[in-house]
């Protein structure tokens, strides 16, 4: 078990290592450097200004230098400052990762909270018209364009009925209390828990499907389990295993997926952090935040693993899964 | 029961395909539209700008005076374009890996299937920005290509396909593996068949249905993608039209003009949904052991 | 950044938790105005990176400090140039500036400023001229990181304190701008130094202005930045050292909101109560804002020293010929855009030259909408030949020409559509090409890699010499490293002669037929093809007066205290 999990926190790393030089690469082959943008928002600035300028940021030196460079400062705990916020990135990371963590939360305990009875409903009639409805529901949800739906909720809440916030964070001023805060978070969370409602549904029906299929639901209805207590407690326990996994490794998507929501409501998480960052050439941020991004992932597989193992005991670590 | 009854059983899905066809048929009788009612997507007119719905233009006019119904039906065109042009390459390169994969085995099956978790597991929709916002004249690409107008529809498909294949990858591998040790192939082994041959003719037909699903329902998540891009302002370029872009612009205009921001994601959402239940019609009626259930 | 919660005290009358929760669960509106008329609050559409006065020009951030500090010099709403810091502008009659031979030869000039008696750094520090001096040194610094370099490292020769308050510039060559100083934008030495000289190339990250942003001591101005969200608002106080006039508003909240149609709820709602033409909406939006709550809100347009234009590359074979260049502006109708693009709010230009400039001249030609005239004058160009739809002339060659724009800019989008449909009917093509603002600008324009027009704005202060624009020596080119922003092409030795004359002719009597004479040539040769000026336009609420937008890059926040509410 230690060795497993010592193996797969290797591979993460090695993962982690290349994802930063392939990053480094594709942002340094992004138009222009952040001088550039200095250029636009100042025309005047003169060709020197701009040469001092770029040796003083290092962007005179090829890209594997500042890369090196880059990892060497980083290894040493030093991430360097954005460019668009002045800030060390740390600084600026931990209050954005901290909104995003807390806006998927909780859209991700209202859709689970709406997808398993849902799901569970239908699996007890397979192909009845609760389960068409349920199934109907879940493919409008899988396939809506997401900055629609928003866009839709901008329309209906803002702009028609004015009893909403269009976007941001909080009341100017406030504490940035959870309380005051709610009315911005009600449009972001809705988006979010919609677009996934759908896809966690679908999973926890199959799953409990699956179990219902089972020799041990036989047996326990043979002994006189009512039905509810057949579907809810025994298939249901069961089921909650792939539903726990897809959960863990659905959460770097989930992760992206707020990218989307946050920029459509002015919501400064980490995805609207990454967009911003990476569409103002702010290198620093960018490459700290898609590795965030990408470490959620490694994470939200790894705890699927555990998480696995531990509610089914029968998966040992012994083979490799593929 | 044949696979084309049990599709037929499916009516959600009968329903879907309909659409599709009726949809597309639409987006590419877009310049018969553009002659009969006399209108053209590109006219700029800015005596008609937000014009109301009338005989000439159906839906009205956008913020330019062009016609918004043929604009839909020409973006239409770039996203079906798109998102079949896309889903079929991501089929192409994810059968090629699932196959060698589960065809060879050993060492080269482990590596593809490393490449493939590593590929799963990074943040996509971000992976995605910075690639279609590199500069592809940094790439070395001459610059007469990499500034042509139809440049972003290419980059686009091929952006989308680069990380779209690992799903048919892992399907087709599966079924490779089992298929492998099936008698008719070691027949055919046996015989003295080349393992290109053993691998197309024996082995490609057997795991052909989830490739065909699969491929179906990729086809709606590329539009879906596309579509985010091309409203980020990275994908499809105006004045392309697409309908992820169309909204780019209505967003803007929700106030004065909240019908331009429904029109285009309600196309989107349309086509996307029926790609979604013909897949899921198409599963059932293929691989009917599996049911209707999908990850 | 410490989360300063002090500051918030009792003074900001929001809706309390519950309420904001009751408000939420119960679907009703959230509150009205989110300050009383003591506060002003005000949306911007971008959040100001650096904080620090003279790194990286971004508008909100310059809209900002304008309203916690001062230049010495500025130009005024009436275009006028005026001592802010500074007591009186120096000038060659009073004797306040002199004309000198430096050491070497050249013919220069010295200027004396005099720092306001009572101007004091917000921690109470008296401002002196060894503020003036620090801020020169790290000006000039080539590893501090200051953006535009240019005035402190090669136009200032030195500074010399005269006393506590009074210093002298030395300017590196005779110049009649020799009394403005707008951009020398004051540091404080007492804060600064230390940070400076630990490591100057540090500076730029470690300023105050970025790792301690509520210090009073950085700010003199009638505010005070009291509070930072970083990505969500600015809150600003006022000064009690303020040596000037008192301002009316308590508190003044600059908002970020990037989404304009955001904007626009939280101007219905009260929460945003005015919204600057230097950091908010387009024209376009503002005009729809205007046509449906007009009644409620007072919106001002105020053309500017944006001169919004098409760059024609003049070694362009068919740009070469002034009588291609000429019709181009004639098949294109200006005005039908203005009207029913910006409702006539932003004004055609014939010239670069804002008509509001003292030295605007009405003695030029101009090319009002005329396709029989551009049809006649391309086919004496040559361009004869019509071949499905599109003029050839004579060995074959198509009258096809590249469209470059910033991508992203929706209003020159759409722009660029409505021209090329009108160019189309005079039977010339034009592919639209644009790229990103940071790459045309930061590469194509100064590389001159642009094949045939590209479409952007100049921004300028008033009075401005077009000698990076127009002379030739201005044209940027590998050897001089390229230098300067004639990207056309454009070389005429007798604008270049006007230019050099122009810098150095003081009395404005003798100046203006300089100008009359500059601008007759720029639209006899047309490098460019003027379309308009463009405008700001300002989104204000009924109560509130004393806001005078300026029109030029100065930012109108820097009469701020004259800003107050009708009540």
């Amino acid at each position: 078990m230690l060795r497993f999990v010592a193996v797969r926190l290797l591979q993460a790393l090695i993962v982690l290592l290349v994802m930063s030089f392939l990053i480094y690469g594709l942002i340094g082959l992004m138009p222009g450097d952040p001088i550039d943008l200095m250029i636009n928002a100042n025309p005047n600035l003169s060709p020197s200004d701009a040469a001092r300028l770029r040796a003083l940021y290092g962007l005179d030196l090829p890209i594997w230098t500042r890369y090196l460079n880059w990892l060497a400062a980083a290894l040493q705990g030093d991430l360097g400052y954005s460019r668009l916020i002045s800030q060390p990135v740390l600084e600026v990371l931990k209050p954005r990762l901290l909104n995003t963590l807390l806006l998927l939360s909780i859209s991700l305990v209202l859709a689970l909270a709406i997808a398993i009875p849902l799901g569970v409903h239908a699996a007890r009639k397979p192909n009845s018209v609760t389960d068409t409805a349920v199934n109907l529901l879940c493919f409008a949800g899988i396939s809506v364009p997401p900055f629609w739906l928003a866009l839709l909720f901008i329309i209906l809440f803002s702009v028609t009925l004015g009893i909403l916030p269009a976007g941001g964070m909080a009341p100017i001023g406030g504490d940035g209390g959870l309380a005051e805060r709610l009315p911005y978070l009600v449009m972001p969370v809705a988006t979010l828990t919609l677009v996934s409602i759908g896809g966690y549904t679908r999973f926890v029906r199959a799953a409990v499907l699956e179990q219902l299929r089972q020799d041990y639901i036989r047996t326990a209805r043979a002994k006189g389990v009512s039905e509810r207590g057949v579907v809810w407690r025994h298939a249901l326990r069961n089921a909650m295993i792939p539903v726990v996994t897809i959960v863990a490794l659905g959460f770097g998507s989930l992760f992206s997926g707020a990218l989307v929501t946050e920029t459509m409501f002015a919501y400064l998480g980490m995805g609207k952090l990454i967009y911003d960052s990476i569409l103002g050439n702010d290198y620093n941020i960018a490459l700290v935040g898609l590795l965030l991004a990408t470490l959620m992932t490694l994470a939200g597989n790894l705890l699927a693993d555990l998480g696995y193992a531990a509610l089914d005991p029968r998966i040992s670590f012994t083979e490799t899964r593929t | 029961m044949s696979a084309g009854r049990r599709f037929l059983s499916h009516p959600v899905s009968v329903l879907s395909l309909i659409v599709l066809v009726l949809l597309g048929a639409a987006a590419l009788a877009a310049p018969l539209v553009e002659g009969w009612l006399g209108v053209d997507a590109n006219a700029v007119s800015l005596f008609n700008r937000f014009g109301p719905p009338s005989a000439e233009n159906w839906l009205g006019t956008d913020e330019l005076g062009r016609d918004v119904l043929v604009r839909l039906l020409y973006g239409g065109r770039v996203s079906l374009f798109v998102g079949i042009a896309a889903a079929l390459a991501s089929a192409v390169i994810g059968t090629i890996v699932g196959l060698i994969a589960g065809f060879y085995g050993g060492r080269l099956d482990d590596f593809l299937m490393r490449l493939t978790d590593g590929v799963i597991a990074l943040p996509l929709l971000p992976l995605l920005i910075v690639l279609a916002a590199v500069d592809l004249g940094k790439l070395g690409l001459p610059a007469g290509l990499a500034q042509s107008d139809q440049v972003s529809l290419y980059r686009i498909i091929v952006i989308v396909s680069l990380a779209g294949w690992t799903t048919v990858a892992r399907l087709v591998r599966g079924a490779a593996l089992s298929v492998r040790q099936r008698e008719f192939v070691l027949a055919a082994t046996a015989l003295g068949a080349g393992n290109a041959r053993l691998m197309l003719v024996h082995i490609l037909p057997n795991v052909a249905s989830p490739i065909v699903v699969a491929t179906t329902l990729s086809i709606g998540n590329i539009i879906l993608l596309e579509s985010v891009l091309s409203f980020l302002g990275l994908g499809i370029q105006p004045p392309l039209p697409s309908w992820g872009n169309m909204l780019t612009n209505a967003q803007e205009l929700i106030w004065s003009a909240p019908l331009l921001a429904i029109y285009p994601g309600l196309l989107i959402f349309v086509t996307v949904i029926a790609f979604n239940f013909v897949g899921d019609g198409l599963q059932d009626a293929l691989d009917p052991r599996s049911g209707p259930q999908r990850r | 950044m410490a989360k300063d919660r002090t500051l918030l005290g009792t003074g900001l009358r929001l809706g309390c938790a519950a309420v904001a929760l009751a408000s939420a669960l119960a679907g009703t509106l959230i509150s009205g105005p989110a300050f009383a008329k003591d506060d002003l609050v005000i949306g911007a559409i971008q959040f100001p990176g650096t904080f620090h006065p003279s790194i990286d020009a971004m508008a909100t951030k310059n809209y900002i400090l304008d309203m916690a500090r001062r230049p010495f010099t500025t130009f005024d709403q009436d275009w006028k140039l005026i001592c802010m810091l500074c007591t009186e502008l120096p000038s060659l009659e009073k004797g306040t500036a002199v004309e000198v031979t430096r050491p070497d030869g050249t013919r220069a000039i010295d200027a004396t400023f005099t720092i306001q008696p009572g101007a004091t750094w917000g921690n109470g520090n008296p401002i002196t001229t060894k503020d003036v001096l620090f801020t020169w040194e790290v000006g000039k610094h080539p590893q501090s990181g200051i953006t535009n370099s240019q005035m402190f490292a090669k136009d200032i020769v030195g500074v010399t304190a005269v006393d506590d308050k009074t210093f002298t510039i030395h300017w590196d060559k005779f110049r009649c701008s020799y009394d403005s100083i707008n951009d020398f934008l004051l540091l404080p030495e007492h804060l600064e130094r230390p940070v400076f000289e630990a490591d100057p190339s540090q500076y730029r990250t470690r300023t105050l202005y970025d790792t301690d942003r509520t210090n009073p001591g950085l700010y003199f101005g009638p505010y005070r930045i009291t509070r930072v969200e970083s990505g969500a608002y600015v809150v600003l106080e006022q000064n009690p050292t303020w040596w000037g006039e008192k301002p009316s508003f308590k508190r003044i909240v600059v908002r970020t909101i990037e989404n304009t149609s955001a904007m626009e709820a939280n101007l219905l709602s009260g929460e945003v109560d005015f919204v600057a033409g230097e950091v908010g909406l387009s024209i376009e939006q503002a005009i729809a804002f205007e046509k449906r709550n007009g009644k409620r809100f007072n919106v001002v347009y105020k053309p500017g020293l944006f001169f919004e234009h098409i760059d024609l590359k003049l070694d362009n074979p068919i740009l070469a010929d002034v009588r291609v260049r000429r019709a181009l502006l004639m098949a294109i109708d200006r005005d039908a855009i203005s009207r029913q693009l910006f409702e006539g709010k932003q004004p055609v230009a014939h010239g670069q030259v804002n008509p509001l400039d003292r030295y605007y001249s009405d003695d030029f030609p101009k090319y009002p909408f005329d396709p029989a005239a551009a049809v006649k004058m391309l086919e004496e160009a040559g361009w004869k030949e019509l071949r499905g739809g599109i003029r050839h002339d004579a060995s074959g060659r198509r009258l096809s020409l590249e469209f470059q724009s910033t991508a992203g800019n929706r209003t020159r989008e759409l722009v660029q559509q409505v021209l090329q449909a009108q160019w189309q009917k005079a039977g010339i093509e034009v592919r639209i090409n644009n790229q990103p603002a940071r790459v045309l600008f930061g590469s194509t324009m100064r590389e001159r890699q642009f094949p045939g027009m590209a479409m952007f704005a100049w921004l300028s202060a008033p009075e401005n010499i077009p000698r990076t624009i127009l002379h030739s020596t201005m044209i940027p080119t590998p050897e001089n490293g390229f230098s300067g922003q004639n990207y056309v092409g454009f070389s005429n030795p007798e604008a270049d002669k006007l230019i050099d004359d122009l810098e150095v002719t003081c009395k404005e009597d003798e100046a203006r037929p300089l100008w009359t004479r500059l601008q007759q040539i720029y639209a006899e040769q047309l490098p460019s093809l003027p379309l308009y000026f463009r405008s700001d336009s300002y989104i204000m609420p009924l109560w509130l007066e004393g806001v005078r937008p300026t029109g030029h890059q100065y930012a109108s926040s820097l009469w701020v205290e004259q800003w107050r509410s009708k009540q």
